[in-house]
């Protein structure tokens, strides 16, 4: 219960905090549609090109928004040895790494579900009513394990000068089941309406987040520690 | 500074500690820290009784707040052995977290958040009540600035809110590094008050300043470490 109260307060803090200097937010939102229109635009001569690319503009534009958001999250930390300070608190260093978790992945799922019928439209894609939940639980899963990673990776990185250039470099290669996974199962819901093919990548979607949820909760502590 | 082998201790650590019969707060054994190949604490050993308030002096640069930080489990020792009230630095970091406070050189609070705000969250990650805030608040005089966010904070705002969180917690060892810098006379004495608090309630104090006037009547002894080595203790 105490594990759950410190989880549940380190995301309101964050949640505070971006709610107040909004940078991450105005970060992710520009970017994210810069790049589906500049993909659309790229795109734009060919109906069916365009279509068949609406779920990869979505992950690219989404992937790119969540490593600028999850380096971002944990720069308000470092500044005036705040993080320094709050982990010489007697709770569990879990608690830090799933309560910034679950910070990032609201963030990045609302920016999904906000980008989608911006996709949509963009792109001209068919999208039948009932394909609507089966995407907004990938928007769900594939942006989970992409915050894990990239929660984590950021962690990581935080201290260092080459941050910015190293967190994807780093991550990214770890990432890419999660995003060909997404993108698949996107492109199921989304193309053909094959609703039971975007399911199976569904659920290996959710055995990606499984995995790493538990492989980084249980090493987190070592990345924190000096 | 360059990698040396742990120079050699003096034979008396803290004569306090072979003075008394009380329970040691903390035993550090030839414990150094190196930082990459630069070492700043070098084969340290200390024994300091459960129940003093104890100096740390040393010139800029000594090792006083690697030494702090090390106490606060926020680094670990690169070699010997470290322990707060019986229990290990490394293996029980979670244990001894439960019993130290540590009020750090920079403000440590985040600059976002309201100061209310920033004591909130101190409570619900330490578990201390949240009904002592405002009070704790009123005692620095911040009262006043309670909604404003931080980051508006001058330095000595910043300490002050700093004192407000290390008295929240009912830590038996309380880490302090230079707690008078940037604080008017006002300021100061709330510090002292702070140590006066410290006594009363038989918390072990381990202060890191540069102002031994200042400090002259308050504390039971002080220690002096130079380049990571223990200079001396002192019983005053």
């Amino acid at each position: 219960m105490t594990d759950l109260k410190a989880l549940l307060a380190i995301a309101g803090k964050d949640f505070r905090s971006e709610a107040r200097s909004r940078a991450a937010t105005v970060a992710t939102v520009f970017f994210s549609s810069v790049t589906l229109v500049i993909l659309a635009f790229a795109l734009g001569r060919d109906a069916e090109l365009m279509r068949g690319a609406m779920p990869g503009a979505l992950w690219v534009a989404l992937a790119f928004s969540g490593v600028i958001s999850a380096a971002q999250s944990w720069q308000g930390d470092l500044q005036e040895g705040a993080l320094d300070q709050l982990l010489t608190l007697p709770f569990p260093r879990a608690a830090l790494f799933l309560g910034k978790l679950l910070a990032n992945w609201l963030s990045m799922t609302l920016l999904g579900a906000l980008l989608l019928p911006v996709a949509v439209a963009f792109f001209g894609a068919d999208v039948a009513a009932a394909a609507v939940p089966t995407l907004l639980v990938t928007i769900a899963l594939g942006t989970l394990g992409f915050a894990v990673i990239a929660t984590f990776y950021a962690a990581l990185t935080a201290n260092l000068q080459a941050r910015e250039s190293l967190l994807p470099v780093l991550m990214f290669p770890v990432v890419v089941p999660i995003l060909l996974a997404a993108v698949r199962a996107t492109e199921a819901a989304v193309g053909s309406g094959d609703i039971a093919l975007a399911r199976s990548w569904i659920e290996l979607l959710a055995g990606f987040d499984l995995v790493y949820l538990v492989v980084t909760s249980a090493i987190f502590h070592v990345v924190v520690e000096e | 500074m360059t990698e040396e082998a742990p120079a050699p201790q003096p034979a008396t650590e803290d004569p306090t500690a072979a003075a008394t019969e009380r329970p040691l707060a903390v035993r550090l054994e030839r414990v150094a820290r190196r930082f990459g190949r630069e070492q700043v604490l070098r084969g340290l050993s200390l024994r300091l009784p459960a129940g003093r308030i104890v100096a740390l002096r040393g010139s800029n640069g000594s090792g006083k707040t690697t030494l702090l930080r090390l106490l606060a489990t926020r680094l670990r020792p690169s070699s010997g052995r470290a322990s707060v009230f019986g229990r290990d630095l490394v293996r029980e970091a979670a244990a001894v977290r439960r019993e130290v406070a540590y009020l750090a050189v920079h403000g440590g609070s985040y600059g976002t958040l309201t100061a209310r705000e920033n004591l909130r969250l101190a409570c619900v990650l330490t578990g201390a009540p949240q009904d002592g805030v405002d009070a704790e608040l009123a005692r620095v005089g911040l009262s006043e600035h309670a909604d404003r966010p931080v980051r508006v904070f001058s330095s000595g705002m910043k300490r002050r809110l700093g004192l407000a969180r290390l008295a929240l917690r009912d830590a038996a060892l309380w880490l302090l590094d230079e707690p008078y810098a940037s604080l008017d006379e006002e300021g100061r004495e709330l510090v002292d008050d702070l140590l006066s608090r410290a006594r009363a309630r038989g918390r072990t104090v381990l202060i890191a300043s540069h102002e031994p006037e200042r400090l002259a009547g308050r504390i039971d002894a002080s220690i002096t470490i130079d380049r990571g080595v223990l200079l001396h203790g002192a019983t005053e």
